[in-house]
């Protein structure tokens, strides 16, 4: 309960603060001794004159448009600096001194088509680059609210698929052009300033970033090889700059509800519910002997429905009740008129705050960026938190022009200790299923104002016991640092030696008092586990670079020398009934009486060799070649090491001198072709496993062993091979910018956990088999619309389909006769429903034509089901519901397309607004709370969601009746709903305070900005958010204030 | 500067070295290396890894009676003695759901026992032995288990695939067995077996005794009477006896009995209990990891009686979850149902009744009777007063609601003092000498040996104090029955009642043949006669009850017969799928 009182508190001291930053901005600006200045504004190449040229005195309102002669007219002071900005062309700025006529020549800048694009081991200018890359500037997200870098990624970039996590941590599901894998991880691989980062994205601040590149396609991606066919990220943090330190503040409050509603039942909701239930389960009663005696049906005297109990109370309310089968709290709460909103006693509005500060600088030889955040989120669900600490410091130190050394540092200190009010699955999200089985009518707390265990003391616990009772300490430490070296060599060499170690320790205790269910049920007085986890990992690189141009010929080559190891320790310990009392909690495990021990540690290696060569010539034809070879421990036993080639092509066609167009001003195509590997399998996944099995015989515990996993030692590296073929073209003064990409990527020896028949003792096992496809599209394009010096729009699109095929599975044949002939096909796999030919996620299953009705009673009994059970197609028509025979391909679980469109405005001088809008359309998912699945035999006692149900007098043809039967449908069936949706985003608006009023705050800029995130969505989805329909949980929808100064 | 340089150039060979240190050994350097988990090549390298394996195989006998939804519960609750109330329907156990219970899930978890087995069995001569009969000891109790398994679902399931050995590799090509192929070879196994296990043991551990009770099953599952007959008097000879007198832990209390005593889990493993052929152990005293969630033996067979069905005679709630009755009889949930026969029928004899017969096993002490149901809601203006089923807002809720309870056999309290009463952590009889008498009784009888069959019911019937039978009334009811009275929780009812079916089909008794087992069975027969639950169409949750001949065999699940891609694992006849099977193989090699 004091919970409560926190969040509210917890926002004052922020206000305070925000208030007395707007009371310092209350200045009036001085007036200053101005002149006029004019001018014309020419074209560099060309001698034209250039219209529409932006002129603004640097830090104030002041600024005007050239006309369409080019010519300008503008007031300022001597000391003033002008600013001329024109898109397209590069930024030109002239301090005004004593002249009075200031003609400029601007020169075309080639926009983001010149500028340097982080690549493995290196950077490119992204117009020689030969593969598919994507970079996003950290800019464009700035006005919104981060907590992990993943809340940049998702739907921005074509063919970069991330769905938004819904808890307080953020996160995301991520995969980069389709699912290449069956069972290995598909999470793209981190890269952190030029360095394999393999610690958690919640380790990052996104703070910190200042680019991300996307390696999209294998040639790229090649020289990280055998991990990264699931794409690559680079990640670039800042660094100072020379000049005199920037300190840089920023800090956001928000507030984060969820975008639906998907509740349990309310009172009144519940007695319907509960009539309902009771009337399903109970067809030989009379109908109207569970409605409620004051609202009998017409024709149904009181007498009747008193008469239909053997034994009615006296009471007609509490007979009532009693017929529908309340407990006696829960009547006698309803006679009380109280109720509980198990919706608000689980959920809440989380409160989210965000601060940052910053120092970059630097002089000749050294350069710094430090910073340090503090992340606290509340989620959706009371009780969800998370808390992070995060610093960075990158220095830079050039002892001679030849030689320098630096470092980039990171350190994040995450606290994830925070207990939900509801159940934690093993995958550490929430799960909302006891919220929903609350009756309202139940007490959730007794009088002395502890939550009770069983509300309606019906055996279903409160999902809210351990929120005020359990006791839970759980802290990650992150540290990680890139330790380099790096040396010019003579005739163009250069060397770089580097050291990466990653060290992460782990704290997650708990403790369970015997007022929670674990600590006083299942186990008697008390229930204690620590985990003590660290993981020691490093990397060295070794990497030599040598660069060379000689006439047309332009050579860079890179040389990778690497390896890494990784080790983690783990131990448990836990101990129950803790004497002589529990005050101690997990502190003093030594206190309980029965002690368990675990511990597991585990190791592995790998080592690799690369080569990459970027050859050019005439700066128009460009190639890359890169071959890379790793090893790692995991296939150690027969197949430790594996090479990975790729090579690329790109032409320059508009730098032809054939190549003519007043429209066009750059052209690129690109083509490339190369294999990437995949390990994210487990480092011992090639060997057999035995587990223990605690055995006590009466007299002494013994320990013994059985075969849990079977061993596969021929297990190798999945590979996926690709091809992709792109044009980069810029249009009308490179206002337009549009890349289109096309894939075919084919997956071979996919790691897969075969599944078996369950007779063999064993559910799978890991093998490498089959062959999968992936194509895709993919179309980007960013566009100046407007640009006046009072108001620009741009915007930025992005569209991308994937299509998956299965194309081998295990390589099991049979024989059918289709249509007559004799058709040999390959088996597919039922039980995870992959068919050959089809794609990856075709969802295979009855497909639902309605729901029986009262008139097909007959039609239904056929199948042994009655009016308000599902109505599938019988293909066969044979009257059977059979998986092989009656399910059909009926539709898809990943998005068919995905597209995005941010547009951005900047008005009214001081302002800019961001919109950005998502779709993924075309794809389902099931809905298995609509099959009522486990719910009859306790309907009578307990409460559920409330979404529709089919009863007799309200018929309908889309939910089936509360005690369903599914158990007709051979191999099972599932409900599908489409998934499609369109949403708004992300909203944000911000402000610039005036130049003058922040010089004399002595501050060199100061923004205030206020954010939305998912404020609208269209959708079909019956449960929470159709992007989380995977584990239906609430999707937060975030509101945020900020601002952000510098000095 | 120069130091500089030096100092750089001095990192840059290091450099070198970790780059020439890694490479010069780099097979090493990618060896996988297991640290916290044991993988076969390390550890059955010994006797000791061997008996680690036992160890788990002794724990595995324990998923017979331990735990929610344990196996016996589906074998009680498919029987003459019990319904499933949550599922009266049997059209509604599919091979793709078995809803409430598990009559699906108990199939493949054998299997993993029978894995376990089969890894030892398989591996056997790979270490080199002391001397033979140390490797016999040790497969013998292997064969052991893997002969009980395989009972268990040839008795349950009929025809399903036999596995012999220790799967290496990805296998998806299983054909079904014939229940009678399977037969043989684990009568074989265990013919081998019985030369080798020790004649006593630790509690928990198979002993020439347990091997020869099992034994005497498997020749009586395959007609073979006089074997079956030398099998049980071997065990009868042995150093066992029935209890006859007061003995364990509450002895002192004189109001209770021997019958009782015998009941407590407590007693089972007592030395003084000699009856004790095998128990699977399960103590409240053990770690949290080595115990179960206890008997459940409240929960599964007890009746709902704390719902707020029971109603008082003014129509309000009687019950509640807590204080008298619940402290003793437990959180019912009536998942099996007992049958009017087994709580009054079966007790009736010579003029006797439930209500005075002079058999311990029904005697008052240790049942608690409908009319000894007491109301225990402080709230009710009956309280104190036995429930009235009358005031029962419908007569079906006298179904799961209220009934008698064997509550000598049923009462294992929580030593947990905070935990629900479900029953708790204890011991339970997997073989127990009065079954071993009744065994041989059935084997005497199938022989024509009524008289000697009368004096094997007899010891047991008379250590009950029941009256005693004669040769003239024996015959295989008179000898199911006996064993419902004597055994009842405690075998595997069903499994029993499908055994001798199979027996009577095979020999064509009573106009029962293999060929139209699925429609016309012994087991049917007999739970229709004596369950009137299908017959009366007992609707709950509106399910109504209903069973048919086809059901005495549980279904193979879907999906291990859709997993199987490259080969055809049987359905029984009667559900989904079955129109697929091959004829069975009959001979394992």
């Amino acid at each position: 309960m004091n919970k409560n009182l926190i969040n509210s508190t917890r926002l004052l001291p922020y206000g305070l603060l925000q208030l007395c930053m707007l009371l310092l901005f209350c200045g009036i600006s001085n007036a200053q001794a101005l002149k006029e200045v004019s001018g014309k504004v020419t074209e560099k190449a060309t001698q034209s004159t250039l219209p529409g040229v932006n002129v603004l005195v640097q830090g104030t309102q002041r600024g005007v448009t050239t006309d369409a002669d080019g010519n300008y007219s503008i007031e300022a002071a001597p000391e003033e600096t002008l600013v001329f900005s024109f898109i397209g062309y590069e930024n030109t700025s002239v301090i005004v001194g004593n002249q009075s006529i200031i003609d400029i020549e601007m020169a075309s800048s080639l926009t983001n088509l010149d500028e340097l694009v982080v690549v493995g081991y290196g950077t490119m200018k992204k117009s020689d680059l030969t593969g598919a890359v994507v970079r996003l500037d950290a800019k464009t997200f700035q006005n919104q609210p981060m907590t992990q870098l993943s809340d940049m990624l998702t739907g921005t970039i074509a063919g970069f698929n991330a769905n938004q996590g819904t808890t307080a941590s953020g996160g995301s599901s991520m995969e980069i052009r389709g699912p290449k894998s069956l069972n290995a991880g598909t999470e793209p691989m981190l890269v952190v300033d030029g360095v394999i980062f393999n610690g958690s994205m919640a380790d990052i601040n996104p703070a910190d970033i200042e680019t991300v590149d996307i390696l999209k396609d294998a040639s790229s991606a090649a020289v990280f090889g055998a991990r990264a066919a699931a794409g690559v990220i680079l990640v670039t943090t800042k660094k100072g700059k020379e000049g005199k330190p920037t300190i840089n503040f920023s800090s956001s409050i928000g507030v984060a509800g969820t975008t639906s509603k998907y509740l349990p039942y309310d009172g009144e909701g519940y007695l319907t519910f509960r009539r309902d239930a009771m009337r399903a389960n109970n067809p030989s009663m009379p109908s109207f002997y569970y409605d409620n005696p004051g609202n009998l049906p017409s024709g149904v005297t009181l007498d009747q429905w008193r008469a239909a109990s053997n034994n009615a109370q006296t009471d007609n309310t509490r007979e009532w009740l009693s017929r529908l089968r309340f407990f006696d709290v829960e009547t006698k709460n309803y006679l009380e008129g109280k109720t509980v909103d198990w919706h608000d006693q689980v959920m809440q509005k989380g409160v989210r705050q965000n601060y940052n500060v910053s120092i970059g600088g630097g002089s000749k030889n050294v350069s710094y960026y430090w910073s340090l955040g503090y992340e606290n989120n509340e989620g959706v669900i009371r009780g969800d938190q998370f808390a992070a600490i995060r610093s960075r410091l990158n220095v830079d130190f050039k002892v001679t022009d030849k030689i320098s050394f630096g470092a980039n540092t990171q350190f994040s200190d995450r606290d994830e200790g925070a207990v939900m009010a509801t159940n934690v699955g093993s995958n550490g999200l929430p799960n909302l299923g006891q919220m929903y089985v609350m009756s309202p009518y139940g007490d959730a707390f007794d009088e002395e104002g502890n939550a009770v265990w069983f509300p309606n003391t019906f055996a279903t616990g409160s999902p809210i016991i351990n929120y005020y009772g359990q006791k839970r300490l759980r802290k990650q430490h992150n540290f990680f640092t890139s330790l380099y070296g790096k040396i010019d060599l003579p005739f163009g060499f250069s060397y770089k030696l580097s050291f990466q170690p990653r060290y992460t320790w782990l704290k997650d205790y708990n403790f369970y008092p015997s007022t929670t269910i674990t600590g006083g049920q299942t186990y008697a007085n008390g229930y204690g586990t620590r985990l003590d986890n660290s993981v020691f990992e490093y990397m060295i690189d070794h990497l030599v670079h040598w660069n060379k141009t000689f006439d047309d010929h332009s050579l860079d080559l890179t040389l990778l020398y690497n390896v890494e190891k990784y080790q983690d320790w783990s131990s448990t310990m836990s101990n129950i009934s803790f004497v002589p009392n529990q005050n101690l909690g997990f502190n003093a495990l030594q206190y309980g009486t029965n002690p368990g021990v675990i511990s597991d540690d585990r190791k592995q290696t790998g080592d690799a060799v690369m080569a990459r060569l970027n050859y050019g010539y005439k700066d128009k034809y460009l190639i890359t070649a890169s071959v890379r070879r790793d090893g790692y421990s995991a296939f150690g036993v027969m197949n430790p090491r594996a090479v990975f080639p790729a090579v690329a092509l790109a032409w320059k066609l508009s730098d032809e001198n054939f190549f003519e167009s007043d429209i066009i001003n750059q052209l690129k195509l690109r083509a490339s072709w190369g294999v990437n590997g995949n390990r994210d399998i487990g480092a011992y996944s090639a060997l057999a496993q035995l587990a223990s099995n605690m055995y006590y015989d009466g007299t002494n515990v013994q320990v013994g062993v059985f075969n849990q996993t079977l061993s596969n030692h021929a297990l190798v590296w999945e590979k996926t091979q690709s091809l992709n073929v792109g044009v980069d073209m810029s249009l009308w003064n490179n206002r337009v910018n549009a890349t289109v990409e096309a894939y075919d990527m084919t997956t071979t020896d996919l790691l897969m956990r075969r599944l078996l028949p369950e007779i063999t003792g064993f559910k799978d096992i890991t093998s490498n088999l089959g062959k999968l496809g992936n194509k895709g599209l993919e179309f980007n394009m960013s566009s100046v619309n407007i640009n006046r010096s009072d108001f620009t729009w741009r915007s930025s699109f992005n569209f991308a389909l994937n299509r998956n095929q299965i194309k081998n599975l295990f390589g099991d044949y049979e024989e059918v006769v289709e249509n007559g002939q004799t058709v040999r096909r390959e088996l597919p796999d039922y039980s995870n429903q992959w068919f050959p030919g089809q794609a990856l996620d075709r969802v295979w299953d009855y497909n639902i034509q309605g729901i029986w009705q009262a008139d097909e009673k007959d039609a239904a009994a056929v199948y042994r089901l009655q009016p308000g059970d599902f109505k599938a197609v019988d293909v066969d028509n044979n009257g059977v519901y059979e998986a092989l025979t009656d399910k059909q391909f009926i539709g898809y679980s990943a998005p068919r397309f995905r597209l995005g469109l941010r547009n951005e405005f900047t008005f009214l001088k001081n302002f800019s607004a961001s919109i950005f809008i998502r779709g993924d359309l075309g794809h389902m998912a099931a809905f298995t709370d609509g099959l009522r699945r486990g719910g009859a035999d306790t309907y009578d006692r307990r409460s559920t969601m409330d979404f529709p149900y089919w009863t007799a007098e309200n018929p309908t043809n889309e939910y089936a009746r509360l005690n369903t039967n599914t158990n007709v449908f051979g191999g099972g069936i599932n409900f599908y709903k489409s998934a499609s949706f369109v949403r708004l985003q992300d909203l944000s608006v911000s402000y610039n305070v005036p130049a003058d009023v922040v010089s004399r705050l002595k501050l060199s800029s100061l923004r205030v900005f206020a954010s939305g995130r998912n404020l609208i969505t269209i959708d079909k989805w019956p449960g929470w958010d159709p992007e989380s329909a995977g584990s239906n949980l609430p999707m937060p929808r975030i509101t945020t204030v900020g601002l952000n100064l510098s000095f | 500067m120069k130091t500089i340089l030096k100092r750089f150039a001095g990192i840059f060979s290091l450099g070198c070295m970790v780059v020439f240190t890694h490479t010069s050994c780099d097979n090493d350097w990618l060896k996988p290396e297991p640290l916290s988990f044991f993988s076969p090549e390390n550890v059955y390298t010994s006797k000791s890894g061997f008996e680690s394996l036992l160890i788990t195989m002794r724990k595995d006998l324990r998923l017979e009676n331990t735990g929610s939804m344990n196996y016996l519960v589906m074998e009680n609750a498919s029987s003459d003695l019990g319904a499933p109330w949550s599922q009266l329907d049997f059209y509604n156990l599919t091979p793709n759901t078995d809803v409430y219970y598990r009559f699906l899930q108990m199939f493949t978890a054998v299997y993993g026992s029978i894995k376990n087995s089969n890894v030892l069995i398989t591996r056997i001569d790979d270490i080199t032995w002391n001397n033979e009969s140390e490797r016999n000891a040790i497969l013998a109790e292997a064969y052991w288990h893997r002969a009980y398994w395989y009972y268990r679902l040839v008795n349950s399931y009929g025809d399903v695939p036999f596995i012999g050995e220790e799967l290496k590799g990805a296998k998806l090509d299983f054909q079904t067995h014939s229940r009678w192929a399977i037969l043989e070879k684990i009568k074989s196994d265990l013919e081998f077996a019985v030369q080798w296990l020790p004649a006593s043991a630790g509690p928990g551990v198979i002993t020439k005794g347990a091997g020869n009770h099992l034994l005497a099953k498997v020749y009586l599952a395959n007609l073979e009477y006089a074997k079956a007959e030398e099998a049980a008097t071997q065990v009868i000879n042995g150093p066992y006896a029935l209890m006859k007198a007061r003995f364990g832990i509450d002895a002192d209390k004189a109001y209770r009995n021997v019958i009782w005593d015998l009941h407590r889990p407590k007693n089972f493993s007592n030395p003084q209990n000699r009856e004790t052929i095998l128990a699977s152990i399960d103590r409240y005293e053990a770690p949290a990891a080595a115990r179960s969630t206890g008997l459940y033996t409240m929960r599964h067979y007890n009746p709902q009686i704390t719902q707020p069905q029971v109603l008082d005679s003014q129509g309000k709630s009687g019950m509640v979850a807590s204080g008298p009755m619940y402290d003793s009889l437990g959180r019912g949930n009536a998942n099996v149902r007992l049958t009017h026969t087994y709580q009054y029928g079966i007790w009736a004899y010579k003029g006797q009744t439930w209500r005075n017969t002079t058999d311990l096993r029904r005697s008052d002490i240790n049942w608690v009777d409908v009319h000894e149901l007491r109301y225990n809601n402080p709230a009710s203006v009956d309280y104190g007063k036995p429930i009235d089923v009358k005031f029962l807002a419908n007569p079906v809720d006298t179904f799961k609601h209220v009934y008698a309870i064997p509550h000598y056999i049923m009462y294992v309290p929580q030593d947990d003092p905070g935990a629900q009463p479900f029953g708790g952590n204890g011991d339970w009889y997997i073989f127990r000498l009065a079954e071993t008498y009744l065994l041989r009784a059935e084997a005497r009888m199938w022989q024509g040996k009524n008289a000697d069959a009368a004096a094997d019911i007899n010891e047991v019937r008379e250590r009950a104090e029941a009256l005693p039978v004669t040769a003239g009334e024996i015959d295989i009811d008179l000898i199911l029955d006996e064993r419902a009275r004597e055994l009842f929780a405690e075998e595997p009812r069903h499994s029993e009642l499908v055994r001798v079916s199979y027996i009577m089909a095979k020999e064509g008794r009573n106009g029962y043949s293999l060929e139209s087992f699925s429609d016309k069975n012994f087991y049917f027969d007999r739970v229709s006669r004596y369950n009137n639950t299908y017959a009366k169409k007992i609707e709950l949750l509106g399910n109504v009850s209903n069973m048919a001949a086809f059901h005495a065999l549980w279904p193979i699940p879907s999906n291990v017969i859709t997993a199987n891609t490259m080969g055809v694992i049987n359905q029984n006849k009667g559900y989904d799928g079955a129109e697929s099977n091959l004829p069975p193989l009959t001979t394992i090699e």
